[in-house]
């Protein structure tokens, strides 16, 4: 059994609330505070639950996944656990950078769906 | 729109890729071909250290005789030929697709740099129209392969401008901005953008030429 | 403008379209562009940006700074351009321009190089349109009666056998007068120098040969000239286009250098000749190198000054300038070498012309340019402003004599002297050494 999931999950939760991190509902954008104030682009426009009911997502793990090592695993929720805390902006060794996981995560769906912000500009809003 | 940005990001992009690729190899192994065939007493004395030496001489700004002759268009050339090599390797967007595509990341540009290199490309687009059309001896020899190539280069650089700033419709700029840089790609083999693939042969030529055979500097 | 509006009637281009048909001509140019040019001309034609940086380079651009189509692009975008363009479906009037323009308007200086960032050879293409414009039969009158001498007697001039060894023998003869001991040594097998000249020497400017044979006999060297055709290194049929007979000639002169098993070849003043016994006629029959080692005279009189074969009797006053000919210094780097001699020769400065060396403006008479006779010439002089300016710079700074040493420079410099009421003398090296050395008493 994955041992890093319930270490991560319980990190992830100190964190939160440590944090005290805005409520889901109140997502508007995807700018997790790991990027500090030096983001290259207008943050990308994501709205979690309009997003959600549009796409018709019931299922949190299709987003929030669990894995280790750069390789998903669609088995294991991480449900209420916010990206930035397993993706770290840079990586050594596996896994998956903050950036790419973003890009891979949200363009990868929409592709496969054929629906959905595929291009830069579209989620990057100016 | 998804199915659009798909097809021009997808088989289009490995189509231009491929002809870019694939066609610029084809042209230098076939002008090669060709010289070993037609020119034996020019290739009899290419040379790699008096081809270099021209190629390095060329590369610096007012080295050369011609460049001294020409100081604006001298700014122009090497602004523009830095800006439109270095702008779209190394635009940050664009190395984010490397590695969205195939995981390969390396570094970018800020990109507000950037932003100057693009109007600097645009810029000297516009100033070699303005020679075309006002410099006499320019305009006189300028055909229409001339204003095409201008175009082509343009073109990428002019819609990716304006999709970064989402100038206008950007959905539609951002597929624009694809096809015309898939088209600049494609068109560097059969355009006059081809000196692109021949121009450090035909310097590497006259150097080797000029320091081998003639003894004297061709710059 | 353009070549259209700037005809010249002559003789031979008159008479050689009149013979063509649009069949021959398209014949015959795409024969000339499939079958002799290849990567070179397409790469060329191809990658020339029309950038017209080139228009800087080219002294009859810059002598009418008003008409672009005298620019090296604008030349070829009014010749092989149009060729191309139209796979060699033109008329008659068009191969007349073309001709004109590529005969007499493009000296093959190559100055040209130096502008265009690419490298393209303008010079390669404008010897490819006289190529075409040769096998079309259209060269102009003056240069293709050189040609024929050529064909028909290995010279340039029409100096029968025995005219050259009794103008030989009476330069000799003339010389020993001055310098008792003097011989110039015909055929003499084994000699360390094989002396070749251009045909006008014996035909009209023997004292070139006089002063050669003092200098040899001054700074003793074992010489000889042979007395059989070979011993004009000149070669018009380099300039008509006319590649075949430039092979029969360059053989002929390398093989009378190997029949008397000379040590090396050393050639007079003389500018075109060096090119082509250089680096243009060996390639043609297909040798890399030569097969006699080949030197310019201004380099074989700087190896005697460095020997200290040749002693002055007094020094020639200055200041002088120096013409820098195409063909030896941006053809062989001769640039240094000839104000070391300079130098040498002369008590004062060298004021030098600018630009200078490898960068300096054409004569306007070299390229077969002069050759093309009186027809052409006042295009020719007006097409050297810059040239007349260079000079009237020197002249006003106090130069007197343009050491010039090729015989097409002195042809067109002295032109535009004349021209600009200048008043400068010019002088090739051999009239200054001559002048000057330690004459042997008997």
């Amino acid at each position: 059994m994955n041992r890093t999931l319930p270490v991560l999950l319980a990190l992830a939760l100190v964190l939160a609330c440590a944090q005290l991190a805005p409520a889901q509902q109140d997502m508007k954008t995807l700018a997790p505070a790991a990027y500090g104030n030096k983001l290259t682009r207008p943050p990308a426009q994501f709205n979690h639950d309009q997003h959600n009911e549009k796409a018709k997502l019931a299922d949190c793990v299709v987003c929030h996944h669990g894995g280790k090592d750069g390789k998903i695993d669609r088995s294991a929720s991480t449900e209420g656990t916010p990206c930035a805390d397993c993706h770290a902006l840079k990586v050594q060794g596996k896994g998956t950078a903050l950036t790419r996981a973003y890009h891979k995560q949200c363009i990868g769906c929409h592709q496969a769906k054929g629906k959905g912000p595929v291009a830069c500009g579209q989620c990057h809003k100016r | 729109m998804n199915a659009a940005y798909e097809f021009v990001t997808g088989p289009l992009a490995w189509a231009a890729w491929g002809i870019f690729l694939l066609g610029s190899a084809w042209r230098l192994v076939s002008m090669y071909q060709l010289a070993k065939k037609k020119d034996a007493s020019s290739l009899a004395f290419m040379d790699w250290g008096f081809s270099l030496r021209s190629i390095v001489n060329w590369l610096i700004p007012f080295n050369a005789l011609g460049w001294r002759k020409s100081p604006a268009m001298t700014v122009a050339t090497f602004a523009f030929h830095v800006c439109l090599l270095v702008g779209p390797i190394f635009l940050a967007a664009h190395v984010m697709l490397w590695d969205q595509f195939f995981g390969i990341s390396y570094a970018s540009l800020p990109d507000n740099v950037a932003d100057v290199m693009t109007l600097v490309v645009i810029a000297a687009c516009l100033y070699f129209a303005g020679r075309r059309l006002a410099q006499p001896e320019v305009r006189y020899i300028t055909t229409g392969q001339d204003w095409l190539a201008l175009v082509i280069v343009l073109a990428p650089f002019l819609t990716g401008f304006l999709a970064y700033h989402q100038v206008g419709g950007y959905e539609l700029m951002i597929i624009l901005h694809v096809v015309a840089g898939e088209i600049m790609l494609a068109a560097i083999p059969f355009t006059r953008l081809s000196h692109m693939v021949f121009a450090a042969f035909t310097r590497a030529y006259m150097g080797s030429e000029f320091g081998g055979v003639r003894h004297a500097r061709d710059w | 403008m353009g070549i259209a509006e700037r005809l010249i009637e002559d003789v031979g281009l008159r008479r050689g379209v009149s013979k063509l048909t649009p069949e021959k001509i398209e014949r015959i140019v795409n024969a000339v562009i499939s079958g002799e040019t290849g990567a070179r001309l397409k790469a060329y034609s191809e990658t020339c940006m029309r950038c017209g940086l080139c228009a800087e380079a080219c002294h009859f651009s810059q002598s009418h700074p008003d008409d672009p189509s005298f620019t090296p692009a604008g030349k070829v975008h009014q010749t092989m351009g149009v060729l191309l363009k139209t796979g060699g479906r033109v008329d008659a009037d068009f191969i007349y321009g073309m001709a004109q323009l590529a005969y007499t308007e493009c000296n093959l200086c190559r100055r040209c190089v130096h502008f265009c960032p690419i490298g393209v050879d303008t010079g390669y293409i404008m010897s490819t349109v006289r190529r075409i414009c040769h096998k079309l039969g259209v060269t102009p009158q003056y240069i293709q009666d050189t040609a024929h001498s050529h064909s028909a007697v290995y010279n340039q001039m029409w100096v029968k056998d025995v005219e050259w060894t009794d103008s030989l023998q009476w330069q000799e003869d003339e010389a020993r007068e001055e310098f008792p001991g003097l011989r110039i040594p015909l055929e003499k097998e084994g000699a360390d120098i094989y002396y070749s000249v251009i045909a006008p020497e014996p035909k009209f400017r023997t004292q070139l040969i006089y002063q050669a044979a003092a200098i040899m006999h001054a700074a003793g060297v074992d010489w000889t000239m042979p007395a059989h055709p070979g011993w004009d290194n000149s070669d018009m049929c380099m300039f008509t286009g006319d590649f075949e007979m430039m092979g029969r000639l360059k053989r002929r002169h390398f093989e009378s250098a190997q029949r008397l098993k000379v040590k090396r070849i050393v050639m007079g003043e003389c500018g075109h000749a060096f090119r082509s016994v250089y680096d243009v006629g060996n390639r043609w029959l297909g040798w890399r190198w030569h097969p006699v080692p080949v030197m310019h005279a201004v380099e074989f009189y700087w190896e005697l000054i460095q020997q200290g074969r040749i002693t002055l009797a007094k020094k020639f006053p200055g200041p002088v300038t120096v013409q820098d000919p195409c063909n030896i210094v941006r053809g062989r780097g001769l640039e240094d070498k000839l104000r070391e001699v300079t130098r040498f020769l002369v008590d004062g400065d060298i004021i030098e012309m600018h630009p200078n060396k490898e960068h300096n403006f054409c004569c306007a008479a070299g390229g077969g340019v002069i050759n093309c006779g009186p027809p052409f010439k006042n295009q020719r002089v007006a097409g050297n402003e810059v040239k007349a300016r260079q000079l009237a710079a020197t002249a006003e700074r106090g130069v007197k004599t343009v050491i010039t040493p090729c015989h097409n420079c002195h042809g067109g410099l002295h032109d535009i002297i004349h021209h600009h009421k200048l008043g400068m003398d010019l002088k090739f090296l051999s009239d200054i050494i001559y002048e000057c050395m330690v004459k042997p008493a008997a």
